[in-house]
């Protein structure tokens, strides 16, 4: 195992100036993410849980302290650079699929490899990960309306393997399921784990959480356990 | 590339509003380009009747300080004296002296009385005016005249036909001679509804020796600006007695003014296309902010600011592509139409101005289309994808 974490918090302040004065989202937040962890982040709403989310998936840089991702430091990084970290390292799961209407399954799953390489659609490697989703061939043209919210989530979830990224970030990826659907993409979730792919999942829903090895838990912009 | 595919199948979801931007574009390019088309089959039509008589300079009386009244008519002629003085300072350039009245006259023995221009002309200087003729010869004898080639047409006359003038023939009878062709408009001498007669029998017939207009042709290579002033300025140097006119500088005002109108008729037609700039801004806003979540969804799995900015931009292009496109296509109908009408004939369309109006048309639309597009493509790709993606 490398001793680099994924991903490493540091004293993380993140701090909304708003007019009616500041609004301290994050509080001095510090925890670190190795290789191949499954960890759940749970907490109320307004406790900074999607503040967290956001600076965990480079949207945002914090107002100070220190994010590591891999062992790059992206305090300093411009939005370009941030942006291909995005593509590269992290793969997004969100609670509404959030596949592309206009694109068919293949090249929504591809998108983020057409990004990265600069080239056309890829069906090999595309049909490859949905394969590792479990997902039907026969799908692999229709367009994401056309399939059930399981089947559109395997598909985000395929996409968000497709560039290998060192962390998969989660945001109740579940929320919009049915709880036998949600399970089999929990299953789904377990079994990439195992596989070696580290998770990080946002959620609420502590029976989603119990699917995860290590919990953190935030409340008024501190983690609490 | 993804994004071009991502705009062509937007334009394709949202086939009628494009549609309808793309025809925006198409009314716009056909306004600019056949209003240019227009304008350059003027420009074409005018300079072809007046250049292809070559440069002359032609002298007038002076007519005083405007206003009515000054001075008899008999004043208002070049005597002898005056057309030797100019022939001599214009040579080796040729002055041809030009005698001319308004005069009834009757074609046949039975015809209706007509009025039309008696130009008297001295038949050794008819090479130097360069008449060509559609049928006879300009082997003026004394009692032979020749005639424009729209008089002939109007009153159906041939070679050998007889003109009697004044009324009831009270000043003679002359036998055509010659039909010169159609010069179209000129500043020497306007032949296509006029009678041209010689000098001696001119003079014989209106008693007089003395001249309208002088009319010095311009030999090649040599400044006709240079001849009017010398003239001007030779001539005047007492009391202003002559004026002269330099047809190549009219030509050039007449070509300035049309090339204005023109530039005004496609500076009206510039309107419909500011129009359809702000329709193709309109629809690329609309496109922005109903893809607002999209957007934030394709910034935060790593698409960076440029390539949503593409995305926006190729839709703006392929709008203006394809419509000034069919504008081009349509102007070309557009100006075979007018052309038609106008100057009933197709001559003046395939042409060198017009393939650069059509050009500058087809641009101007793929340019206006791409500079409302890049406002709202920077509008997307700047736009905070947190935001973005919490936007429903």
């Amino acid at each position: 195992m490398d001793t680099i974490p994924v991903m490493q918090f540091q004293d993380v302040v993140k701090v909304y100036p708003l007019p009616a004065g500041d609004v301290v989202a994050l509080d001095g937040v510090s925890f670190r993410v190795d290789r191949g962890e499954f960890i759940s982040v749970m907490g109320p709403s307004g406790s900074g849980k999607s503040t967290l989310l956001n600076l965990m998936g480079c949207l945002d840089i914090p107002t100070s302290g220190d994010i590591w991702i891999s062992g790059t430091r992206i305090r300093e990084m411009s939005d370009s650079a941030l942006t291909s970290l995005r593509r590269d390292r992290i793969g997004f799961i969100f609670q509404y699929f959030n596949l592309f209407p206009l694109l068919n399954i293949i090249e929504n799953v591809t998108f983020p490899l057409m990004l990265k390489t600069g080239k056309g659609v890829d069906p090999e490697r595309g049909k490859e990960v949905l394969r590792a989703v479990q997902l039907d061939d026969k799908l692999f043209t229709h367009t994401p309306t056309e399939l059930s919210g399981g089947q559109q989530q395997r598909v985000a979830v395929a996409r968000a393997l497709i560039n290998n990224p060192d962390i998969l970030l989660c945001d109740e990826p579940t929320g919009n399921l049915d709880s036998k659907t949600g399970a089999g993409i929990m299953d789904l979730m377990t079994e990439l784990n195992r596989k070696g792919t580290t998770i990080i999942m946002v959620t609420h829903d502590s029976h989603i959480a119990s699917y995860s090895k290590r919990t953190i838990r935030i409340a008024d912009g501190r983690i609490v356990s | 590339m993804i994004f071009w595919e991502i705009a062509k199948r937007n334009i394709r979801v949202h086939f009628l509003r494009s549609a309808l931007a793309m025809l925006g574009i198409v009314i716009g390019v056909v306004a600019i380009v056949s209003m240019g088309i227009l304008g350059n089959a003027m420009v074409a039509t005018v300079s072809e009747t007046i250049s292809s008589v070559g440069d002359s300079v032609v002298v007038y009386p002076y007519f005083g300080g405007g206003g009515m009244g000054g001075g008899s008519t008999g004043d208002l002629r070049i005597t002898d004296q005056q057309f030797q003085q100019i022939k001599r300072v214009v040579a080796p350039n040729v002055a041809v002296p030009v005698q001319s009245t308004s005069e009834r006259m009757k074609i046949g023995v039975s015809g209706d009385d007509i009025i039309a221009t008696v130009y008297g002309v001295d038949p050794q200087y008819l090479p130097d005016l360069r008449f060509d003729l559609e049928s006879g010869s300009n082997n003026n004898a004394n009692s032979g005249c020749m005639v424009g080639s729209t008089y002939a047409k109007d009153n159906n006359i041939k070679v050998g036909s007889r003109i009697s003038f004044g009324s009831d023939g009270s000043k003679g009878t002359l036998r055509v001679t010659g039909i010169i062709k159609q010069r179209g408009m000129s500043f020497d001498i306007s032949t296509d509804n006029a009678v041209v007669v010689t000098e001696s029998w001119f003079e014989n017939t209106y008693g007089r020796k003395d001249y309208d207009n002088v009319v010095v042709k311009v030999k090649q290579g040599q400044d006709s600006a240079a001849i009017t002033s010398t003239i001007e300025k030779q001539m005047n140097k007492r009391d202003k007695v002559v004026m002269a006119m330099d047809s190549k500088v009219v030509l050039g005002a007449i070509n300035d003014m049309v090339g204005q109108i023109t530039t005004f008729v496609v500076a009206i037609g510039g309107i419909s296309m500011i129009v359809a700039g702000v329709s193709i801004f309109n629809i690329m806003m609309m496109s922005v902010s109903e893809r607002i979540k999209e957007i934030g969804i394709m910034r935060s799995i790593g698409t960076q600011k440029k390539e949503v900015m593409s995305m926006f931009v190729y839709e703006a292009v392929i709008i203006g592509v394809i419509g000034s496109a069919v504008g081009g296509i349509m102007s070309l109908l557009g100006g075979y139409v007018i052309n038609i009408y106008m100057f009933k004939s197709t001559k003046y369309l395939f042409t060198i101005p017009n393939a650069i109006s059509i050009t500058e048309g087809v641009v101007f639309g793929i340019v206006v289309c791409l500079a409302c597009g890049i406002y709202p493509a920077w509008k997307a790709a700047n736009m905070n994808p947190i935001d973005a993606l919490r936007h429903e």
